[in-house]
């Protein structure tokens, strides 16, 4: 059971918190909510992460009015009514684009093409965003392909590098510092600043990884 | 256009800040003292959301190849138009060929050079700010470097001198209580509030970290959520954050306190070394402060007009 609470976090920001056992049913409620709030023009922007949604309000004197209602919609919120968007992302994996694979592979005592076809073989969902603008975290990585953070951080991960770290999974959509394993690469832009929808990914968004051979 | 000469310790574009993408793990970047900013545009009659370039230390020099009314808000960095001083809240006009210096100041950190019609840059995601994190935005996507040329509209009619009443600074913040007290050791929020923390030279634009001889260490986090500038971290050194307009949209570290919107402004000026304190209040008194803070410029923007039309 997951238990639901609302509160004012400074004068435009509210958040619902939910405690509990996260299950894809409670995540997809989040995005659903997410999705509803998004449509009342009254936020100027809504930030799902993996048990809370941030909501900044356009005028703080809504505050009371929304911290009762948003409780009320969490309770009518339908898993179903979020419908993800899917990418399929061409990667080249191992290499010079994945330098980590070999170590990957030593560390699960998987051959690097199983740890490749593990990787692939699972459609992600983007919990969130953060740390860099477009850096998805991508839930959730197969049990066999756990590993904690690189014990030293790379001062520099290329951009467009495809990285795993404890259960998720992501790509580095500009090149920086690092503590992730380096599995592969891919081409697609992640974030461009320039076009009208500057990140690839947004919350909820589903993530496959389409192994392509390297040229 | 605006040649940097000398950019000075840290120089960039901003405006009143990038919002509506949090959630794509955009910062809000952005002015740090907001109010010295629109006062900056309300002396020009611009827009509220005009960018201007923040200068941060000093040490700048600007030559103006055009003919420009301009302002100056914030801290009194010593500015000088050729050999003639300049004092933050007024407007002036300059000549082509003129050269605006900013010195520094032992008790002040950030002025702002405001233009009429604002720094002419492109506006990326909503607005002119740049964001030093990630490169884009503002002036080509970083600080202002030397020989940077920076466009805007010349002003043909001279600006008679004008001045707004800045609004002071303090080094006594006012903050709500965080959600994660009650997870921190229980007198965790009345330490926070009863020492006097120094400001640490590791802090910039992403966050002001707070130094003190005894600190408040745990061992707790949270599951990441949405963080925005104002909110206090407590990270497991003890340590807090005072996070600033540059930093992340998410955090895991315990939320142990908020600045209220009205004060963060303060945090423009506290330099590495300086001291700060806090005060508890609750959510009547920070709204209030925020309606007095956009009330005042108001005023000002009517009182202006009317002088404008006396003219």
């Amino acid at each position: 059971m997951t238990c639901v609470q609302c509160y004012q976090l400074s004068e435009q920001a509210l958040v619902l918190s939910i405690d509990g056992l996260i299950t894809q049913e409670v995540r997809q409620k989040i995005f659903a909510l997410a999705q509803t709030a998004n449509n009342t023009n009254d936020f100027f922007d809504i930030v799902p992460a993996n048990s809370s949604i941030t909501f900044y309000l356009n005028d703080f004197t809504r505050a009371d009015y929304w911290l009762e209602q948003l409780i009320t919609l969490w309770a009518k919120s339908e898993p179903e009514a979020f419908i993800p968007k899917t990418h399929l992302i061409d990667t080249f994996y191992g290499g010079e684009y994945g330098p980590d694979l070999n170590e990957i592979s030593e560390l699960t005592g998987l051959s690097q093409k199983q740890v490749i076809e593990l990787h692939a073989s699972v459609d992600y969902q983007v919990g969130f965003l953060g740390f860099l603008p477009g850096f998805g975290y991508l839930e959730s990585l197969p049990e066999q392909l756990k590993l904690p953070r690189k014990a030293t951080p790379r001062a520099h991960v290329p951009a467009l590098s495809v990285a795993i770290a404890e259960s998720l999974t992501a790509i580095y959509p500009s090149s920086s510092p690092g503590g992730w394993h380096l599995l592969g690469r891919c081409e697609q832009p992640l974030f461009d600043p320039h076009t009208d929808s500057p990140s690839l990914l947004s919350p909820g968004d589903v993530v496959r990884f389409i192994p392509k051979e390297h040229r | 256009m605006l040649r940097v000469i000398k950019p000075g310790v840290f120089s960039s574009i901003q405006d009143l800040g990038r919002h509506g993408h949090r959630h794509l793990g955009v910062s809000q970047s952005g002015v740090l003292d907001p109010i010295a900013l629109k006062a900056g545009n309300a002396l020009l009659g611009n827009i509220e959301t005009a960018a201007c370039i923040e200068i941060t230390v000093g040490l700048a020099e600007f030559e103006f190849t055009q003919p420009c009314n301009f302002a100056i808000t914030g801290g009194n960095l010593n500015a000088k138009l050729n050999s003639t001083a300049l004092y933050p809240g007024w407007r002036y006009h300059a000549k082509a060929g003129d050269i605006i210096k900013f010195a520094s100041h032992p008790e002040f950190l950030r002025a702002y050079l405001c233009v009429e019609n604002g720094f002419d840059v492109p506006n990326l995601m909503n607005s002119r700010s740049t964001d030093c994190q990630t490169q884009f935005g503002g002036f080509k996507g970083n600080a202002l470097q030397k020989g940077d040329v920076i466009p805007f509209s010349e002003s043909c009619v001279p600006c008679s001198e004008l001045a707004i009443k800045p609004t002071d600074y303090t080094n006594v913040v006012r903050v709500l209580k965080g959600p994660h007290c009650d997870i921190l050791p229980e007198d965790y929020l009345a330490q926070l509030l009863s020492k006097t923390w120094t400001i640490s030279d590791l802090s910039n634009r992403m966050g002001a970290r707070l130094e003190h001889p005894t600190l408040l260490p745990h061992q707790k986090s949270i599951d990441s959520q949405g963080v925005h500038p104002g909110v206090i971290q407590l990270p497991p050194t003890g340590t807090p954050i005072v996070l600033l307009n540059d930093c992340q949209t998410t955090g895991g570290y315990p939320i142990i306190a908020s600045v209220i919107q009205a004060d963060l402004r303060h945090f423009s000026q506290l330099a590495p070394t300086k001291t700060c304190r806090f005060k508890l209040v609750d959510f009547d008194e920070a709204n209030t402060a925020l309606k007095k803070q956009e009330q005042e410029i108001t005023r000002f923007k009517i009182a202006n007009q009317q002088f404008e039309n006396k003219k």
